[in-house]
């Protein structure tokens, strides 16, 4: 089968896949961003049964990696866990939005026994718990570390370096006003 | 032990033979990722100098820094960034949010050298391999850091315009300015550009903050017709806004106007706090347009007696007699009149210089002048007829309106000219109830008047002919009417200068109007000044030689506003009437 023959059948696959997902978990939200790549939506608590679904019925039996993105403005942080089917070649990230408030999710060490690692990284960088996940609360890569968790949106990055980093000698910023006025108009605009 | 145990060392040895599965290193041009976040690019053609990188650098990794490549000039500071890459941790956000998109990265990503010092670079400026790479990380095309939409103005429907002389532009709403305000990045590039170099950050974060208070004051730092601006400026600063780049320049005049919108007249006192301690010296004001007015607001401020001698019968100048009240009200110029005049400037009205009093009696009593009189002179078309009855000049027809007079234009009107003025007077005589034919000599592109009031006149049914150089006016058949014949006119540019209009006699035309109204251009009146005074005060092209202080040959005196500068705006007046008091105060006071 050619490239474009293979295409079309992930295409449907992947289509169809999201319709039985649909039906099933109630996802209410399906994007298909490549023809091997698609995106559902879940509720907190469909999320293991969904995974569970996918890697036993679906052949998608690798889980590539969880993450998550901080959605500050609206209250809320969106875990995506991609999964990969060996088989058609396709790719699946399944989301859940959980509150900003309640940072805690359900563990899935017990479907894929790396998810402690993830989990344990979610935990350190964004403060996420995953209750029962093995070493969640150990360091993951921040040795002493005793701020807030630094891949929060809250997290002031400009200040952590200027307070911890010393500037290499010999840098100097030039303010764009100021430039501006010496050398376009430096005898006006004064009070 | 068993057999296996013994023999598979050698299978394990045969192995040795073959090609080997691993690389040796060090691994040689091994090429990023097509969209790699690799070492920075920068075209310096492209970039502003708007320090957005900079400002975004979550590790403070970036330098704005002078080039020898590049000078400042208006719209680009001249300053490009420079990286240390001691603190790079390569994450783009100052390629996603770069205003200009001169930014971006390569696919290199292997550099060694013994010198840290050398990890500090100005790409774009110091020489390396990637900077024309073709490939790297840029900006994906539907996203944007940068809030490219403005809220839509509201405004009167054309046809709504036309029925009276009430202002067509609503003003934002509460909503819309703190939104609007809200896309400001305050990169500062637009404080060059405007003549009055307003704060025009300041003044946004303080919509953004909703401190009317505070941004009344910043308005007032630099420019005491804020009202008025915030209605009429050229707006010069939206042209170098860099959001423009990608998308619509912020509102900055509309901002403007919202401040002074939210402030009642009878706070203002209250608010600016302009405490005044009399010096004891006194200094002569000729014009109360903007130009005289902003110099007697700041000479007030520190302290002097001002005095403001005005031809007409109210302040203002050409704010009042040459813009219609449908683009500036007259409520809104009296709230910033009367501000400057309530701190105890005593302002002349119906007084003319040389002819009410002497320009020498000034001389005499005054510390200092300014003089800052206008171009309220129309110029001549220089064509044969021009002097008929049925030929009205613009500013006369705006100045009627303006008091209350009919100027008689008739129902069918032809317009001649490409200037504010033309503009106005051809919307004006549409509200009059008039047909009106806009001739210009070149294309609307060449046309001088704000691309807002040409959008406007165009809307309200002006009709527009171009390329069309009137030659001589005459007698109609009915003496209500005057005939104009013209040709028209093909654009031919010169050893490359700017095209001109080259009348074609083959292609002639003749039309007859009710009126012809004359708005090409205006001059000064400068009778009033004594020989002796006019002898040494140096003009070039009609306008009078200052510096940068409004100074100029004669000592006493500082000449500002259309008859000094060659742009001819409400705010480079105002720009020039506050650096007229700053320079008359270093001068009395030495």
């Amino acid at each position: 089968m050619g490239y474009a023959g293979l295409q079309l059948v992930n295409t449907m696959f992947m289509q169809e896949l999201c319709e039985r997902m649909t039906r099933q978990f109630d996802c209410d939200q399906v994007m298909h961003q490549k023809d091997d790549l698609s995106f559902l939506r879940v509720d907190r608590d469909r999320l293991e049964s969904a995974l569970m679904y996918l890697k036993t019925h679906e052949g998608f039996v690798h889980l590539s990696f969880v993450t998550v993105i901080d959605y500050i403005e609206d209250g809320f942080f969106r875990l995506n866990y991609m999964l990969y089917n060996y088989d058609k070649a396709t790719n699946i990230g399944v989301q859940v939005d959980i509150t900003r408030e309640n940072p805690s999710m359900h563990s899935i060490h017990h479907l894929w026994a790396q998810g402690w690692t993830y989990q344990r990284e979610l935990k350190e960088m964004y403060g996420i718990d995953f209750p029962g996940s093995p070493r969640v609360d150990e360091e993951f890569v921040l040795e002493g570390w005793d701020g807030i968790p630094p891949m929060l949106r809250e997290f002031d990055t400009a200040k952590f370096c200027e307070d911890r980093f010393a500037k290499r000698d010999g840098r100097e910023s030039q303010d764009i006003k100021q430039t501006m006025r010496d050398n376009l108009y430096p005898e006006r605009g004064e009070s | 032990m068993k057999l296996k145990d013994l023999t598979s060392p050698f299978y394990v040895w045969q192995r040795a033979f073959e090609k080997p599965y691993t690389q040796s290193k060090p691994t040689l041009n091994r090429e990023g990722a097509h969209a790699y976040r690799g070492f920075h690019i920068n075209d310096i053609e492209k970039c502003v100098g708007c320090g957005t990188c900079e400002e975004i650098c979550m590790n403070n990794a970036i330098d704005m820094v002078e080039i020898a490549a590049k000078d400042s000039k208006k719209g680009d500071s001249g300053l490009v960034p420079r990286f240390d890459y001691g603190r790079c941790c390569w994450c783009a956000l100052c390629v996603d949010i770069c205003t200009t998109g001169s930014l971006r990265m390569s696919n290199e990503y292997t550099w060694a050298a013994d010198d840290p010092d050398s990890f500090r670079f100005t790409p774009g400026v110091d020489e390396t391999s990637w900077q024309d790479s073709e490939h790297g990380y840029r900006r994906h095309p539907e996203y944007d850091l940068l809030k490219l939409v403005r809220p839509e103005m509201e405004m009167l429907s054309p046809d709504e315009g036309l029925k009276s002389f009430d202002e067509v532009v609503a003003g934002y709403t509460h909503e819309q300015a703190v939104v609007e305000a809200d896309r400001c990045i305050e990169c500062e590039i637009c404080v060059a550009t405007c003549p009055a170099n307003m704060d025009i950050p300041g003044y946004i974060r303080a919509v953004r903050e909703e401190n009317f208070e505070e941004g009344l004051r910043l308005l007032y730092d630099t420019n005491p017709f804020s009202a008025t601006c915030g209605r009429i400026c050229t707006h010069r600063c939206e042209d170098d806004c860099t959001i423009s780049t990608f998308g619509k320049p912020l509102a900055i005049r509309w901002l403007k106007r919202y401040i002074v919108d939210q402030v009642p007249a009878e706070r203002f006192a209250e608010i600016l706090n302009d405490e005044i301690t009399e010096n004891g010296h006194h200094v002569s004001i000729v014009g109360a347009g903007p130009g005289g007015m902003s110099a007697a607001y700041y000479l007030r401020k520190k302290g002097y007696g001002v005095t403001v001698y005005e031809a007409g019968a109210s302040g203002g100048g050409m704010l009042r007699y040459g813009v219609p009240s449908y683009r500036l009200p007259d409520d809104q110029l009296d709230k910033d009149i009367d501000y400057i005049v309530s701190l105890g400037v005593e302002v002349k009205y119906n007084t003319k210089i040389g002819h009410d009093i002497e320009f020498q009696q000034l001389m005499d009593k005054s510390d200092a002048i300014f003089i800052a009189t206008g171009m309220d002179q129309p110029s001549s078309m220089r064509i044969k007829g021009e002097d008929h009855p049925r030929v009205l000049s613009g500013l006369t027809v705006l100045n009627d309106v303006a008091s209350h007079k009919d100027p008689g234009v008739g129902k069918n009107v032809a317009v001649i000219g490409g200037g504010n003025v033309a503009m106005d007077a051809a919307r004006v005589c549409r509200r009059l109830g008039a047909d009106v034919t806009v001739l210009y000599r070149r294309r609307i592109v060449d046309m001088p008047a704000d691309k807002d009031e040409i959008k406007e006149a165009l809307e309200e049914n002006c009709n527009f002919v171009l390329q069309a150089i009137p030659v001589l006016i005459e007698d109609a058949e009915s003496s209500d009417q005057v005939t104009i014949q013209w040709g028209e006119a093909e654009m031919i540019a010169e050893d490359g200068k700017r095209p001109r209009p080259v009348l074609q006699e083959d292609r002639m035309h003749t039309d007859t109007y009710d009126s012809i109204i004359s708005a090409i251009g205006q001059s000064g009146d400068f009778s009033f000044l004594p020989q002796e005074i006019s002898d040494q005060l140096k003009q070039h092209w009609g306008k009078f030689e200052v510096d940068q202080r409004q100074r100029t040959a004669v000592g006493k005196i500082f000449i500002g506003g259309d008859i000094a500068n060659d742009v001819a705006d409400a705010i480079s007046a105002i720009a020039d009437g506050k650096n007229a008091a700053i320079g008359i105060d270093a001068f009395v006071s030495s």
